[in-house]
């Protein structure tokens, strides 16, 4: 068997195929930089805009109020910055709900295709990667900063079709990269080898057993033959004890409550799986970039546990003046600011392992949606809602940009991340670059 | 060990030295074999020995305790031990043994049993203890988790089945007819499809949907790459029908070139599902009025491993529903095949941890299809008896025979009494299976008492026959005692030869036997050869391949076809290089060709090709493929690495003079006396296996000769007159015999008994040579077989 080459090997173990030994060859792997400061950058997005008197603070600075859509995120006021004023200005092919998706991230048009939406031309998929890939790809070509899997893409509820409304990250140009939204694959994927190989463990006294049985009763001539397998089998044995430690990810497998169905009505109970399988993996430093995407662009989740009957994308469409519909909206969008609360939270208060602080000290969440107002379908003001000192910008401020071109926050983040890029997706929205005014 | 020149053949104006070399007498010196007729004339090398050197190192080089009590055993080369003999051999008269007299001695001590190999050669041979070859792993694992399927069904039919929908959604209230669709291969332009189905009509050409049905054949093992080809939406399952390997239904820029790859097992059917859409999709434009026409093309194309891409020939779909098959992709170290066939006697620590990998890849293929696989359901009351009974019956097949009482404990019951849950267990029971030696060996167990214990032979029948476990039928045939004579395995023999694992088998073993199972690089001087490309290379396999296929299915199976049929598979392109007589688009049909020009396989352009430079025939390719595959003769490398004379160096001289210039010096004779008379009746077969009648101006001279093994010598003409012989010759036979049993039995002949191969070339011979009872009687002495007495050997208790 050739030896792999580390990128076949990283490509191996995020895809599950044979890895055992070359785990237990390189025992380093996911612990590569245990001394300098792991940086860490989570994006979530729900759909459909939100409401903007319930969600935007009326004061601008560090004195502002948080009003009934944010309230949730009241404990962390002090580490939290909302971006008002910033606009996704990419146009092209494709309607207001495709581009908000596909162009949020990746800050460039779509290409044309075959997917129609309610107005507009047909569009296809982004013309170019996503700005959580381009930072994974930044971090993965260093080796102090490279992780096991790079990046993880978790979702909730995300609908099993892939088109231009429900990929939000992009490995490139047309190359859009499926959320997983069920945790049960998340936690083989994360774990599945882990328990194989646990599992393999148990099995080698049985193994070595039956072999020395067999090894007793046949023609001596053939002894040899299992013989040899016998002492490949006990240093292997060997080298999963060497190795326990590795194996043990140097954390508790979360226990995921078994038989949660994808169904609108258990949202809360998968978002809370997928948080903890998120904020164990960052533990574990399996990766340094996660997305949570929830439902898709055009969402319509029947939200009833909110006691909100109708789906979310009709009900976005409803006018200004209908007070009890944005109601409604204004308790969908508190439940998404709940799910970010429980995120922070659980960051919080899970130390960074081999560091100082808290998880939450070396994470920046970035909060977003692919509309501003679900009834006009208004991409400015598109809801950037920023949580945690990951990237070391100077939180608990109320910020307005005005109407700046969302690219130079996406600029931001990789300079947050030290990739220094000077533009991300359409240069013509890059202008004057990073903004200055995060940190 | 093929050396490709790039060199033109300059025209030439020379003169008659073929003539002269034709009338050069050869000498035939230093080829020993194998074969049970080896029995060379007098005056060779084992006559000098016997005469003059036996006296003190024993007839067979054992030594004389008195004299020389030491074997004759080393490792210098035939040169050396020339040398030294001249030198000081025999012990009381050095130098009366000398030169050709010296080197032939030294040859006959060399091979004889003097050397590492003639030492291998002459231990006695016996049925070894063996694990799975690479090929029997990857086969036993899909056929382990196979039958917990339900089975795909069997359509003898070729193409797919489309179904035509009226709109772009795939409803079935939408679906207007179905029809077999020889293969995807669309350009609809702006029209819709057109086909002449009564109900065409209804089907609009603005927006229509297209889904193609049944199952792929993959005839080879390895990484295969699918293309959808369409500038419309499309979706690509294949094998695993849950997920698609091309999503394309969002069409996004220019790409209209959607590509998948999947490792997959040669001669299985996987199920296949094509969806095609012709509109946009997403949502409805309703306002659109005016539906301007746009075109659609649509095509299924594949690239088999190291092939380049075509549409998928209809020969390889089915419209028939297959199974999902369990394809192991851990990679595993190659067998070794140092004899020309998988012999798996010797482990590595790469195996090993390939077999661990392995099992851990099988086990979360279990995890993930457990509830299928166990026919239950995640909350049914009864899944957790439905479990162990899953793992009951895997531990049966794993193993091949019912469990006894212990293993069931160590097995089963001690995996799931040790899990913290019941999937756990499951993953348990398959990681141990997967790694017991009990899966991973054949012949385990077996002694002189038990050898023929029926689940022994319904093991050694279904590896010989499929490279694979022995499925339900044979199992209970084993169970009910029915596997005793050679009468009862013959029936078994013969229901399984009716299988896609056995062709898959013995196609395998027969594109091997023409040196052709890797897919050859048949690049040629496009100077020369402008029209010769690799779509023509393509054709060709696929044309050698349909004459395999078709030969191996056929009733009489009859070996000598492959040496004497006067037809030959061609499409409108191969007919138009080769000279016959077909439009430019025909598809492959079998073609007569004029009988004393070209003869079965053996004038086949792809082997002629092959065996070929690139610019010029190679006659020493081609008679050492004749000298080694069909007459079984032992050739050594050549003495030192010879790079074959370039023909600008020599303009004047044709392909066959030039051969016979560069090989005239004795120490190339003792080979090349043999391979060149066998490679010159091929001279007519220019490097992309062309016919032609001269060479330069010169005509072609495609007389050769061959000094049989009863020193007999036969000359013949011209490829026919050589297939002629062959095909009557029981040296080809035995060979072929030979080849074919260690092909399919994975063991050596001899170990069967040191007449083995004589018996089954009489019965070969009385069959009319068909393959088919040839392996029947392989089978069948090979499954009911009594081994040489074996010490301290004790019976495991069942």
């Amino acid at each position: 068997m050739t030896q792999p080459t580390r990128r076949e090997f990283l490509r191996d173990l995020g895809l599950s195929a044979a890895a055992l030994p070359f785990i237990l060859n390189l025992p380093s792997l996911g612990f590569a930089n245990q001394t300098a400061r792991k940086q860490r950058l989570v994006i979530i997005f729900s759909p459909n805009g939100v409401v903007p008197k319930t969600f935007w603070p009326d004061e601008k600075g560090a004195d502002f109020a948080l009003k009934e859509s944010l309230a949730p995120l009241e404990p962390f006021k002090n580490k939290l910055l909302t971006l008002h004023g910033v606009c996704d200005k990419i146009r092209g092919d494709g309607d207001s709900h495709m581009r908000g998706i596909g162009c949020l991230l990746t800050g460039v048009e779509l290409f044309p295709g075959n997917i129609q939406g309610g107005s507009d031309t047909p569009a296809g998929w982004s013309t170019g990667l996503s700005i959580d890939q381009e930072i994974k790809n930044f971090l993965q070509s260093d080796p102090a900063t490279r992780t096991r899997f790079g990046s993880l893409e978790f979702g909730v509820m995300v609908p099993d079709r892939a088109d231009t409304w429900t990929r939000m990250s992009y490995a490139g140009p047309n190359k859009p990269i499926t959320p997983i939204d069920d945790p049960y694959q998340m936690f083989s994927k994360l774990y599945g080898r882990l328990k194989g190989q646990e599992n393999l463990k148990t099995i080698l006294d049985d193994l070595q057993d039956d072999l020395r049985k067999l090894s007793a009763s046949i023609n001596p001539a053939d002894r040899q033959l299992l013989e040899e397998q016998t002492t490949f089998v006990q240093e292997m044995e060997q080298e999963l004890k060497s190795t326990a430690a590795v194996a043990s990810v140097g954390h508790a497998v979360p226990d995921l409550e078994p038989g949660v169905k994808e169904a609108a009505e258990n949202m809360p109970r998968l978002s809370k799986m997928q948080i903890e399988l998120m904020v164990n993996s960052f533990a574990a430093d399996f990766s340094r970039v996660a997305t949570l995407q929830y439902t898709n662009s055009v969402g319509d989740a029947k939200m009833r546990f909110l006691g909100v009957d109708q789906g979310h994308h009709e009900l976005s469409h409803n006018a200004d003046d209908d007070e009890a519909s944005q109601e409604k909206l204004t308790r969908i969008n508190k439940w998404y600011a709940e799910q970010v609360a429980y995120l922070a939270k659980r960051l919080a208060e899970t130390p960074e392992p081999g560091g100082s602080g808290s998880l939450l000290d070396n994470t920046l969440i970035v909060w977003t949606n692919e509309l501003g107002k679900g009834n006009s379908h208004t991409l400015d003001n598109i809801p950037f809602v920023l949580v945690g000192n990951g990237l070391d910008f100077k939180m608990g401020r109320a910020m307005d940009f005005g109407k700046i071109p969302h690219n130079r926050l996406l600029i931001s983040l990789a300079h947050g991340f030290g990739h220094r890029i000077e533009r991300f997706g359409n240069p013509d929205y890059c202008s004057p670059g990073v903004l200055t005014d995060l940190t | 060990m093929k050396i490709r020149m790039r060199i033109k053949t300059p025209r030439r104006d020379g003169n008659g030295f073929g003539l002269r070399f034709a009338g050069l007498l050869v000498l035939l010196c230093g080829i020993e074999t194998l074969s049970v007729f080896a029995d060379d004339s007098p005056a060779t090398g084992e006559t000098i020995y016997q005469t003059k050197c036996a006296v003190c190192h024993g007839p067979k080089g054992e030594g004389k305790t008195a004299v020389y009590p030491h074997p004759l055993v080393g490792d210098r080369s035939i040169g050396e031990l020339t040398e030294y003999i001249s030198r000081s051999m025999p012990e009381d008269k050095p130098g009366t043994c000398v030169g050709d007299e010296a080197q032939r001695v030294a040859t006959f001590i060399h091979e004889g049993f003097y050397s590492a190999t003639a030492q291998a050669r002459n231990q006695s041979a016996r049925v070894e203890l063996s694990r799975l070859t690479v090929r029997q792993y990857r086969h036993a694992v899909a056929d382990l988790i196979a039958p917990f399927r339900r089975a795909g069904e069997v359509d003898e039919r070729h193409g797919l089945l489309g179904e035509y929908f009226k709109s772009r959604n795939l409803g079935r209230n939408d679906r207007v007819y179905e029809q077999l669709d020889p293969v995807v291969d669309y350009d609809f332009r702006d029209q819709s499809p057109m086909t002449d189905h009564p109900d065409g009509a209804q089907v609009e050409p603005h927006e229509f949907a297209i889904r193609w049905r049944g199952s792929v054949i993959a005839p080879d093992t390895g990484e295969y790459e699918f293309l959808v080809r369409t500038d419309q939406a499309t979706r690509l399952w294949v094998n695993d029908l849950q997920h698609p390997l091309i999503d394309a239904y969002v069409k996004s820029g220019t790409d209209t070139e959607h590509r998948g790859t999947l490792f997959l097992l040669g001669g299985r059917s996987y199920p296949l599902r094509l969806e095609f859409s012709k509109a946009s999709q997403g949502v409805k434009d309703e306002k659109a009025k005016e539906k301007p026409p746009a075109k659609a093309v649509v095509s299924l194309e594949w690239k088999r491993p190291q092939q380049i891409g075509e549409v998928i020939p209809n020969r390889f779909l089915t419209p028939g529903r297959a199974a999902e098959v369990c394809v192991v992709k851990s990679p595993f170290p190659p067998d070794d095949r140092s004899l020309g066939w998988e012999r798996a006697t010797s482990i590595s620590k790469d195996w090993d941890q390939a077999t661990t990998e392995a099992a851990m890849e099988v086990a979360e293929y279990v995890t993930i299809h457990l509830d299928e696989l166990a026919g239950t359901k995640a909350d049914a009351a009864d899944r957790p008896a439905k479990l162990k009974e899953f793992c009951d019956r895997l531990a049966e097949r794993a193993f091949r025979r019912p469990l006894n009482p212990e293993q069931q404990q160590r097995y089963l019951e001690r995996q799931f009494a040790g899990a913290s849950d019941q999937e756990n267990g499951v993953n348990r029971v398959v990681l141990l299976l997967l790694k017991s030696p009990r899966f991973l060996y054949r012949e385990l167990g077996s002694t002189d008492m038990n050898s023929n214990d029926p689940y022994h032979v319904a093991s050694r029948i279904s590896f010989g026959l499929w490279d694979s476990i022995p499925d339900a039928t044979l199992l209970n045939a084993a169970e009910q005692g029915e596997l005793a004579t050679r009468q009862q395995v013959a029936v078994q023999a013969e229901r399984m030869m009716s299988d896609a694992r056995f062709r898959s088998k013995l196609r395998e073993f027969l594109l091997r036997w023409l040196k052709v199972d890797r897919i050859p690089d048949l690049g040629k001087d496009t100077a020369l050869f402008p029209e010769f490309n690799e779509v023509l290379a393509q054709d060709l396999r696929h044309s050698l391949e349909l004459f395999l296929d078709e030969l191996i299915a056929s009733d009489t199976s009859d070996f000598r076809q492959l040496l004497l049929s006067d037809q030959m598979y061609l499409n409108g392109r191969l007919s138009q290089f080769y000279g016959a007589d077909l439009p430019r688009d025909a598809p492959f049909q079998k073609v007569s060709f004029e009988p004393s020009q070209r003869a079965g396989l053996l004038s086949h352009p792809y082997l002629m090709a092959d065996f070929a430079y690139s610019s010029t025939s190679s006659p020493i390719h081609r008679g050492v493929f004749i000298a080694r595959s069909l007459l079984g003769r032992m050739l050594r490398p050549p003495p030192e690495a010879v790079t074959p004379l370039a023909p600008q160096f020599e303009p004047d001289l044709t392909t066959r003079e030039r051969v016979a210039l560069q090989t005239r010096p004795e120490s190339c004779q003792s080979c090349h006396a043999l391979i060149n008379p066998l490679g010159f009746p091929f001279e007519h077969f220019d490097a992309t296996g062309r016919f032609r009648r001269e060479e330069l101006g010169h005509p072609i001279l495609a007389n050769g000769h061959y000094v049989t093994r009863q020193g007999e010598t036969v000359g013949f003409d011209g490829v026919r007159q050589l297939a002629s012989f062959l095909a009557e010759s029981s040296e080809t036979h035995s060979a072929f015999v030979g080849q074919l049993f260690h092909g399919m039995i994975k063991q050596p002949i001899r170990a069967y008994g040191a007449g083995t191969n004589e018996a089954l070339r009489v019965e070969f011979v009385r069959e009319n040579f068909s393959l088919r009872r040839l392996i029947r009687e392989m089978i069948a002495t090979s499954a009911l077989t009594t081994l040489p007495p074996q010490t301290q050997t004790t019976t495991e208790t069942k």
